[in-house]
């Protein structure tokens, strides 16, 4: 009986039901989708590991120094003798010496321009062998021979533009080798994302190792043994100099590898689902309040006659269970479309996992139901309750709904003590001393002025609505002064649907602080201490002798400042070691950079000693004069004395220990020293067309070598503010979905309030007035409601933003920077998306016939 | 049937005639088509003499308010046309058709007659706000105080009796001096007592403000207030009647019913 009604009233009701359920399907499709996306993605890499790794793999020991750090140094080998000891050993059908790097650039001789991924995805190069296992095949051509030919992998060589017969030239840290294209390889299964480039075994040694050895060793048994079994007669064999693992280790390896960058799409996906289910959230309550208000009198007339407060609460749960029922099923058919578009995508940025079939499991509908069921059922709570306690005098009052009962004390409280807690708290973070503290202060602050604001919210409507308004009936005439009325007649209803908008504009205010920040702060930095004029890196691994060579060769420099990285371990005098890297520089480099002094002198850097940072320095109770044991790899082992202690709040030097090459030199052999990470340069002539030329003819002297970029300052500081922006643009993309979904909840509240007001409507077209009138009434309500969210969420974040930059003020975020220029456009961007909002409500309420609203019971 | 021609004189050019404020000559209204058509209104000639106060009377269902809807121009005709004062309404489009409901008519309903979200005064003065003119203050004073609501004037809807709220209803009709209000049932939902308020106001706003007054309603006793009562059956006016009194509308009306059950 009470499903019956509770059907027919859903159905009766369903098109005001349309938008809460895209809501819901909305965030069901992320949720779902993104499960089943990642669960093909693993489950394929799971499938293309399983194919490919062998039984066992050896590969040599590596240095406890370099183990931790990611800094690509020299590749640690396996000699010829050891693969041959491996071949012999029992149960060993075959091993095979393989030679891969992942420092190698592979160049288009033709146009200077690298081949293959320039960011994130590596570049593998390595030996051709024919294993039982092989993951590609050659499609055209035939495999490489001798030193001229070289074998591409398919999607990589159709990127570029490259076929059978094209040059391609690899850079290694020993020199640049020219190679023909004689085959292009195609993957078995799945393009996991990475370029690949093959050439025979001895080019390979030659070129990649400079020696007659081997990256690792590929063994496959002949069945008689288990691979458990050959782990452990090759470990007996070969001593401890060497990591052996079995086809399952591989496997775990390498689902490592691809998972992290697979977790890191789930969790921006599930950031999505859970923002839209946030903002979908507040939909719902809208919607089902709505409802409960329009029904008003019919459930008066209900518990008039007897119906008891529970069977009323009931009914209208049982309609949200259906609408969270029907959501979630058309959620996981969409999030089914989501997941293969995913797939598409993936397939531009290299993972090519068309071929693989989706991989739903049972786990996908289990959650798209709980999520949308317990989202929608949880939402319609608060009106349900509501409904129970409408009193049976309800279906006497004559004006259809009472006006909302007036936000009650309870809300006031409860919202100010959280807002003023989260205040307290931001200050606190404001005011703290230590960095992570803040940190910790500043994300309890944030959720808890949130969710005051959220609660807050209806109290605020009705006096922020009331400023906004005040000018609309001098503005706009009646339809102002009805528009404001309307917005403040719901405060209920105006603060769920601002609120939806609030939190993604907050969230956008204070993102949009905090990097405008961090850009000028950065600036500020490299104008204050950066004399260098320009910058060389590399995107692929490091730069290697005959490029600084090449730069050095360049004409109207004063002088070239090199930078390497040593992955070192510290023992400071308390005991206390850290794993990190010094930085080893030419003498010039205290010149190109001005070092933040705390106690000591820069000086003393080209002098023997060393320099740490303020923080490390407090940490570890360090003064000018203590010794710092350092030990690099191959157990080189040196001391040296703290010379400089540099101020904190410098970016560019925080954490940083700089010594010079000639010190690291007395302890690490030159054949053990790694090449340049980074390379400045000065003009010899100072003024602009002198640092222009110099600029330029760097640029060109570097022209073969498309993995580097040279920047001046400007530049430079471009590259940051580039790098912030991609971040930038990450959370714009975030919110824009944020933002869609709280234009559908003022949608959704301006085209229920319509059909609420019905009869008003009639009766104002009925004396007198206009349809332009009426959608000017709709739209000036909607752009109150909107302008009234961004308000909030402007200001929540602008509070945000500048606790965070007072948080980090220490850690390189020195200088506050509020983009008035963002916000301003935020703030007009809102009052369009509420005369957007209100497009369909307003032509709906035009198309209104009066006879027909005058009728309405 | 017979009598129906009594109701109107010969049809008449209505702007040769001041003393019309609204008229129609063979206003036909349908509803439907084929089998399920109904004619609400069928040939109706009818004229509403200015600064007077007609009533429209009538059995369920016999088209009376379809007839005021018309003559108020929110609703279009099948066929006949018809004016108010010297403008023909029919073939008006729709903001021509707003523009005159705003400028020259008043209306009454029988319920939710105000914006809940506007006080009374703002209620009162609503047209004249839409339409952008500044209400005249001592006609508005004296209206406001002739509906006995000076002390409410603050209050919104849901704070005043039913009769208060029609009566705001009443003065936001005379506040903007329209040529014709016009009023469905509006002492329908009213007990007697706070219904004789009403009628006695508007009344007075007949004798006393020469306003013009249209009221379509059940009850004889609000239709003795008028000084002439139509009587519409299916459609047609069959009868009309002028001077009533509570008991000759009543004997009209039993009459009526006597007629349709034989
Ligand atoms: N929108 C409509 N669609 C179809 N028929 C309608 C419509 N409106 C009215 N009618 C019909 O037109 C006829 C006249 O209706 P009207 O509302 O004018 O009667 P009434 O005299 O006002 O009755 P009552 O005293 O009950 O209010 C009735 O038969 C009614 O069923
Ligand atoms: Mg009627």
């Amino acid at each position: 009986m009470l499903l019956k009604t509770s059907l027919r009233s859903f159905f009766a009701h369903k098109g005001r039901m349309m938008l809460s359920l895209m809501a819901i399907v909305l965030s069901v499709a992320f949720v779902s989708g993104t499960l089943v996306f990642s669960n093909t993605a693993t489950g394929t890499f799971d499938k293309l590991f399983a194919t490919t790794a062998s039984d066992i793999s050896v590969q040599p020991q590596q240095d406890k120094v370099t183990k931790g750090s990611s800094e690509p140094g020299k590749l640690a080998t396996v000699p010829l003798a050891t693969a041959q000891k491996i071949a012999a050993l029992p149960g060993v059908k075959t091993a095979v010496g393989e030679v891969f790097t992942p420092n190698a650039t592979l160049v288009n001789p033709a146009t200077d321009k690298q081949v293959g991924p320039t960011s994130g995805a590596p570049t593998i190069t390595g030996n051709w062998v024919d294993t039982p296992r092989n993951s590609l095949e050659i499609t055209s051509g035939h495999v490489p021979q001798g030193p001229g030919q070289i074998v591409l992998d398919a999607d990589t060589a159709k990127k570029a533009g490259l076929g059978l017969g094209s040059a391609l030239r690899v850079i290694t840290d020993s020199g640049s080798y020219d190679f023909a294209i004689s085959g292009i390889a195609t993957f078995k299964t799945t393009n996991p994302g990475a370029a690949l480039a093959f050439v025979d075994t001895a080019t390979a040694q030659r070129t990649l190792l400079g020696s007659n050895a081997y990256t690792s060793v590929e063994v496959y048994g002949d069945g008689s043994r288990s691979n458990d079994q050959l782990k452990a007669d090759a470990l007996s064999a070969l001593g401890s100099g060497y990591l052996v693992k079995t086809a399952q280790e591989q496997k775990a390896d390498n689902a490592k590898g691809v998972g992290s960058f697979l977790d890191f799409m789930k969790y921006a996906m599930l950031g999505f689902a859970g923002i839209s289910l946030l903002v979908g959230g507040f939909l719902i309550i809208n919607t089902f309040s709505m409802l409960v208000a329009q029904r008003t009198r019919e459930i008066g007339l209900l518990r008039a006659i007897g119906g008891s407060r529970r069977q009323v609460n009931r009914s209208v749960l049982v309609e949200a269970l259906i609408l969270g029922v029907l959501g979630s099923t058309l959620g996981l058919g969409a999030g089914l479309g989501l997941a293969v578009l995913l797939i598409q995508l993936m397939k531009a940025v290299g993972m090519n996992l068309a071929g693989a079939s989706l991989e739903i499991g049972w786990s996908v509908p289990v959650a798209a139901y709980a999520v949308g069921i317990v989202i929608t059922v949880l939402a319609a709570w608060i009106p349900a309750r509501r409904a129970g306690r409408i009193s049976p005098m309800a279906a006497l009052r004559d004006h259809g709904t009472p006006a909302e009962a007036r936000a009650n004390r309870i809300r006031a409280v409860v919202g100010l003590v959280l807002t003023l807690g989260g205040a307290a708290l931001l200050l606190a973070a404001a005011s703290a001393t230590k960095a992570a503290t803040g940190g910790a202060y500043l994300g309890y602050g944030v959720v808890l002025s949130l969710i005051g604001f959220v609660v807050l919210g209806p109290l605020l409507a009705t006096t922020v609505v009331r400023l906004l308004g005040a000018a609309l009936p001098k503005l706009f005439g009646p339809s102002g002064r009805l528009a404001q009325r309307n917005a403040m007649r719901n405060p209920r209803r105006t603060g769920a649907t601002a609120a939806a908008l609030m939190i993604g504009l907050a969230l956008v205010t204070g993102a949009s602080v905090f990097t405008s920040s961090m850009v000028s702060s950065t600036s500020s930095q490299i104008d204050k201490s950066v004399g260098a004029d320009y910058i060389v890196t590399s995107n692929r691994a490091l730069l290697t002798p005959a490029m600084v060579t090449a730069a050095k060769s360049t004409a109207g420099l004063a002088h070239l400042t090199e930078q390497k990285s040593l992955p070192v371990i510290l023992t400071t005098p308390d005991g206390a070691t850290t794993e990190t890297s010094v930085a080893a520089v030419s003498p010039t480099f205290t010149t190109d950079f001005l070092l933040p002094v705390k106690t000591g002198t820069a000086e003393s850097v080209n002098t023997g000693g060393i320099s740490v940072d303020e923080t490390f320095a407090a940490k570890h109770h360090l003064s000018v004069g203590d010794k710092l044991a350092i030990e690099y790899s191959h157990g080189r082992k040196q001391s040296l004395a703290i010379g400089l202690i540099t101020a904190k709040g410098n970016s560019l030097f925080d954490g940083n220990f700089f010594t010079a090459i000639d010190t690291v030199g007395k302890a690490v052999p030159a054949s053990e020293l790694p090449s340049d990470v980074a390379v400045f340069g000065k003009a010899a002539d100072g003024t602009d067309k002198g640092k222009a030329q110099a600029l330029s003819a760097l640029q060109d002297s570097l022209k073969a070598y498309p993995q580097l970029t040279v920047k001046d300052q400007a530049g430079y500081k471009a590259i940051i503010q580039g790098q912030v922006n991609s971040l930038l643009y990450m959370i714009y993309g975030l919110l824009g979905l944020a933002i869609v979904v709280a234009v559908l909840g003022v949608v959704n509240t301006l085209a229920l309030s319509v059909v609420e007001r019905t009869r008003e409507i009639g009766l104002l077209r009925a004396i007198g007035l206009s349809r332009r009138q009426l959608r000017r009434m709709i739209r000036l309500e909607s752009v109150v409601i909107a302008v009234f969210g961004a308000l909030l969420g402007t200001g929540l974040g602008l509070a945000w933003g500048i606790t965070a930059q007072r948080v980090l003020s220490g850690q390189g975020l020195a200088i506050l920077t509020i983009p008035t220029g963002t916000i301003v456009v935020i703030l007009l961007a809102s009052a369009l998306v509420g005369l957007l909002a209100a497009l369909f409500p307003a032509f709906r309420a035009g198309r209104m016939n009066v006879l027909a609203a005058i009728a309405t019971d | 049937m017979t009598t129906a021609a009594t109701a109107v004189q010969d049809p008449q050019l209505p702007g040769d005639q001041p003393v019309t404020a609204a008229s129609a000559r063979q206003v036909t209204k349908a509803y439907g088509a084929g089998e399920t058509r109904v004619t609400a209104l069928d040939a109706v000639d009818v004229d509403i003499q200015r600064g007077r106060f007609t009533a429209i009377m009538g059995p369920s269902g016999s088209g009376k308010s379809t007839l005021m809807h018309c003559l108020a121009g929110l609703d279009t005709v099948s066929e006949g046309r018809i004016w108010i004062g010297d403008t023909e309404i029919t073939g008006l489009k729709d903001k021509q058709l707003t523009r005159l409901r705003r400028d020259k008519i008043g209306f009454i309903f029988q319920a939710f007659n105000l914006l809940p979200t506007l006080n009374a005064l703002e209620n009162i003065t609503l047209p004249m706000d839409i339409a952008g003119r500044r209400p005249d203050a001592a006609w508005l004073d004296q209206v406001v105080t002739t509906v006995g609501l000076a002390d409410r004037l603050k209050h919104r809807p849901t704070q005043l009796s039913g009769g208060q709220q029609q009566r705001v209803a009443v003065a936001r009709a005379l506040a903007a001096r329209p040529e014709i209000i016009f009023g469905d049932e509006p002492t329908g939902n009213l007990d007697s007592r706070s219904g004789a308020e009403v009628l006695t106001f508007l009344r007075r706003s007949v004798d006393e403000l020469g306003q013009t007054m249209v009221m379509v309603t059940h009850d004889p006793v609000a239709a003795s207030y008028a000084d002439r009562v139509l009587f519409l059956a299916d459609g047609v006016i069959v009868d009309e009647m002028h001077a009533p009194t509570a008991d000759s509308v009543l004997e009209r009306m039993r009459r009526f019913d006597g007629k349709r059950t034989s």
